[in-house]
């Protein structure tokens, strides 16, 4: 009885740079074009962006059955959840696949500093950080594992630019010298500017532009 | 099986890597500069790597009540963790998980799959917790799976002659796992795992033993109840603790598995219910 792989997107970010509400921009969007995505949710002290989730997505907008975002405890520890040692993380995607077969996409989040943060590739096929402009315009240039290694930079909360001082083309600038030709994008998680972007580098590079799977429960 | 010879020796013979790791792959003897003699083997570096906290089943993630017991002010210094831990072991992991490691062990070297399954229902059955139950099961999982890469490693190797009886059991409850049959408890994927490696049956109990004391430790030090060195001294002072339990359940029959530890299972079931927490129950 072996299930087949779901392609798996890890976001990953520091606390409050806005990876929930990332998700709950790009999920309803997906969904509209007929995309079923599970949602795996690590925290470091509650299961609350999972409830939260669950609250939105399943119960209010009624896009994501609510057993298909599932909150996990790390123990203290989300990067080593998500990096040396992501059994529970794996356990739960083999459950879903297992289960779920007619998913098209899992998302896996957790919080992470960008210095140490990284998805280990047995877990996601796909990693996007997201930092946010409010901890300073030098965020990119201090580099990191994250904002180095992932596979699409996003910097989120563009509208706070001229309230905290954060020179956006400073931003790009160094997160063109630092990632070279790996893309990043500009976003305002709170209006939805720059999300469909976000969608776009998914739907082409995790799921390769494939159909959304028939739906069969 | 296999046959003692000198490691340094083997390990001259041969620049192919992939040589030397099928070739040690078994019991040897080695020398220590001072002259003792010392007994060594692949086994014991085995026995090392299935209890180190870096292998990767998850364990870190689940504090076995700790964290609840922690927030309640029930245990708030080290000597109350060793004393917890002591509860822990005398009366569940030693009688219930234990026993059916042991049992499963034997299981396994016998190629018994219908008793491994039967060994892994009854175990699963006394985990009460529901959070506790799921987390032995996904650990046992992972651990399984971790094993089959090895496996399939070994076998790769075209030069190894590890043609080890254990792989198909091991196959066989992955298969039993896959279907449901079984469920994966960690104790019965470890006594598996344990005869996969060669490891010796008092060993293997070892190796439960420690791994469930490391992981209630750390989620201490987590929770920022002691110190690193305290955590150590917690290990020292467990170590005879440890060896008793074993020697007193490896071996028992697998009628004699019980447990017994209400104050546990009720604080338990209290943290599986916190709406805030670091860990897993």
């Amino acid at each position: 009885m072996s299930s087949k792989r779901i392609p798996r997107l890890g976001v990953g970010g520091p606390v409050g740079s806005g990876k929930t509400m990332l998700i709950e921009r790009i999920v309803p969007i997906l969904a509209a074009r007929g995309y079923k995505v599970g949602i795996i949710s690590n925290d470091v002290v509650s299961k609350e962006d999972a409830e939260r989730m669950r609250r939105h997505l399943a119960k209010e907008m009624g896009i994501v059955p609510e057993e298909l975002v599932i909150g996990v405890a790390t123990g203290g520890c989300p990067h080593t959840a998500i990096r040396e040692d992501p059994s529970m993380n794996l356990a739960i995607v083999e459950e879903l696949e297992s289960k779920y077969p007619y998913l098209d996409l899992i998302v896996i989040e957790s919080g992470g500093d960008n210095i140490t943060t990284t998805f280990s590739p047995a877990l996601a096929d796909y990693f996007i950080y997201i930092v946010d402009v409010s901890a300073g315009d030098k965020y990119p240039r201090k580099r990191g594992l994250g904002i180095e290694t992932c596979d699409l930079l996003v910097i989120n909360k563009v509208d706070l630019a001229p309230y905290v001082g954060a020179d956006l083309s400073i931003m790009e600038r160094d997160a063109r010298i630092v990632r070279g030709s790996k893309p990043f994008v500009f976003v305002n998680c709170k209006t939805g500017e720059g999300i469909d972007k976000v969608v776009e580098h998914v739907i082409r590079d995790v799921l390769f532009e494939a159909p959304p799977k028939p739906i069969s429960r | 099986m296999s046959t003692d010879t000198d490691v340094d020796a083997r390990e001259k013979s041969s620049n192919d890597s992939s040589s030397i790791s099928s070739k040690v792959r078994s019991s040897a003897d080695g020398k220590s500069n001072d002259g003792m003699t010392c007994a060594m083997s692949v086994e014991d570096i085995s026995m090392m790597q299935l209890a180190d906290s870096f292998f990767p089943t998850g364990m870190y993630t689940t504090s076995n009540g700790l964290e609840m017991f922690f927030y309640n002010k029930r245990v708030k210094s080290a000597e109350h963790l060793k004393s917890l831990l002591a509860v822990f072991l005398k009366q569940q992991i030693g009688p219930a998980d234990c026993v059916a490691l042991g049992n499963a062990y034997q299981a396994a070297g016998e190629s018994n799959l219908a008793r491994l399954v039967e060994i892994d229902n009854m175990l699963f059955s006394m985990r009460l917790i529901k959070e506790i139950r799921e987390a032995s099961v996904r650990s046992g999982i992972q651990l399984i799976r971790c094993l089959n890469h090895i496996v399939s490693n070994r076998k790769a190797d075209s030069s190894s002659s590890s043609s080890n009886n254990n792989y198909s059991i091991l196959e066989s409850y992955d298969d039993a796992v896959r279907s449901k049959k079984a469920n994966g408890v960690y104790p019965v994927a470890l006594a598996v795992a344990c005869n996969v490696f060669s490891i010796p049956k008092p060993k293997a109990g070892l190796i439960l033993l420690y791994s469930f004391s490391i992981s209630v430790i750390g989620a201490a030090l987590r929770l920022g109840m002691l110190n690193h060195f305290q955590g150590q001294m917690i290990v020292d002072d467990l170590k005879p603790l440890m060896v008793t339990v074993v020697k007193e359940n490896i071996d028992k029959p697998l009628s004699s598995m019980w447990q017994f530890a209400p104050e546990i299972d009720i604080v338990q079931m209290m943290h599986e219910r916190l709406a805030t927490k670091m860990f897993i129950t």
